[in-house]
């Protein structure tokens, strides 16, 4: 298919086509900052990342903390989680744009990815318990 | 300070060659960090994972935009590329390393082998200053050029191109397409085997959760040569797809701490920042000499992970 070409399934395809493109550059721009920012505060700090012992252990809730108080782990946790949870927005927002476009079966396909990626985060739950 | 410095350096590294080879990162990450760096082969996969959600995600923000993937294909098939991203996630804490080093080094043998069997499109004339794309000009799988900043498209992993040369003198197949397969199907082409294509996807997704790969060396194949989608949609939809592949399995290696903050930041900059670059370099470098140094380098890789899984 040549660029620009009309989406197969009508306007409201091509509509969501570009909005999702659209949260994912966002997203992917956003979550370049935050690691950006993390990646500078770290030379500034003098962290080594290969010698500053065990792994800093994932805490969401200390995040925003971590980040008023410049602390170059507080920007790189934000990042990354950022860049974990961008493809479950666009899995998301594809679904409620099949949904809204009375396409049911893609709407249940995009609730089953979500679904499998919930199992994925209570199964390392388990794991971790 | 030097160490991170170093790091957003490989990172940059890898966005290079994978842009201009048409390689994914993780193939080139998990050995940086695991041979030159000295990291945990699992901690190394889960860095790797989380650079190839940014590529994905920054690829697959060009290729809808463009209307190059195909959205509800790759939506159907990522159920299930998801699925086996969740098995080998977990699988992945399971099995010894030696083993995972063991089905890395399998893998990056496939993947020199098929870069070194891989034929150079006729070389086209392009006019100075003229706004052709790496598609156009490098490797049949690679990307488009970069149009500024997250515009930059980022490479997808490797086809055998004689593959892809049969499929092209191919009849079509013959099967009728189900209602479901044909509502996937896009303008030009008809979605053929979607059962095949799902179980692909497995298999895709299980490789990409154990080895931090984007695991488009089977999808781009699979969508291609078996179900009938075009190369460049398969190439679009399968990088699209690794983003949520990666996402299944890259929340257990957070959640069970297995990604450094510390690693994944600077090469998740350099990867972004290299394929951003690599998409510009394209038209400037012989590929073919490249190819032949990473055949080479990924040969080398192959020994030493061979050495690290049978622990001599």
């Amino acid at each position: 298919m040549s660029a620009g070409a009309r989406a197969p399934h009508g306007d409201a395809a091509f509509a969501l086509e570009t909005a999702v493109g659209r949260l994912l550059v966002v997203g992917t721009w956003l979550a370049m900052v935050l690691v950006l920012a993390g990646v500078v505060l770290m030379l500034l700090t003098g962290v080594d990342p290969l010698a500053h012992g065990a792994i800093p252990g994932f805490d969401a809730a200390r995040i925003p903390a971590d980040i008023l108080a410049l602390r170059p782990e507080g920007f790189l946790w934000a990042g990354i989680v950022l860049i974990i949870g961008l493809p479950i927005g666009r899995v998301f927002v594809a679904g409620v744009g099949f949904l809204a476009a009375g396409d049911r079966r893609l709407g249940l396909v995009s609730l089953l990815v979500l679904l499998v990626v919930l199992v994925s985060v209570i199964a390392a739950l388990g794991l971790e318990g | 300070m030097i160490a991170g410095l170093i790091l957003l350096g490989g990172g940059a590294a890898a966005g290079v060659f994978g842009s201009l080879l048409g390689l994914g990162g993780g193939i080139l990450i998990v050995p940086m960090l695991t041979l030159g760096f000295g990291l945990p082969l699992r901690e190394a996969v889960a860095v790797s994972l989380v650079s190839v959600i940014v590529t994905s995600s920054a690829s697959a923000a060009v290729y809808l935009q463009r209307h190059v993937a195909n959205l509800r294909l790759g939506m159907t098939l990522e159920l299930f590329s998801a699925i086996g991203a969740l098995v080998g996630g977990l699988v992945a804490f399971m099995i010894a390393e030696r083993v995972l080093a063991g089905l890395f080094a399998a893998l990056i043998t496939w993947v020199a082998i098929s870069m070194a069997r891989r034929k150079d499109p006729p070389k086209a004339p392009v006019a100075a200053g003229a706004p052709a794309t790496a598609t156009e000009t490098a490797t049949p799988n690679a990307t488009h050029a970069a149009d500024g900043g997250a515009q930059a498209v980022f490479a997808a992993e490797p086809v055998d191109p004689e593959l892809v040369h049969l499929i092209d003198v191919a009849p079509a197949p013959a099967i009728a397409a189900q209602s479901f397969a044909a509502a996937l199907s896009g303008p030009g082409y008809r979605v053929h085997r979607l059962p095949a294509g799902m179980l692909g996807s497995v298999f895709a997704g299980l490789n990409s959760a154990l080895l931090g790969v984007g695991g488009g060396i089977i999808k781009v194949p699979v969508m291609h040569l078996v179900m009938g989608v075009p190369l460049r949609t398969s190439t679009a939809t399968s990088n699209m797809m690794m983003g949520i592949t990666a996402t299944a399995s890259a929340v257990i290696y957070l959640l069970r701490d297995e990604i450094d903050p510390f690693v994944a930041g600077p090469i998740c900059l350099g990867v972004f920042i290299g394929a951003s670059a690599g998409s510009r370099l394209a038209h400037r470098v012989d590929v073919r000499i490249l190819r032949w140094l990473f055949v080479v380098v990924l040969g080398y890789t192959a020994i030493q992970m061979a050495i690290r899984a049978l622990g001599l």
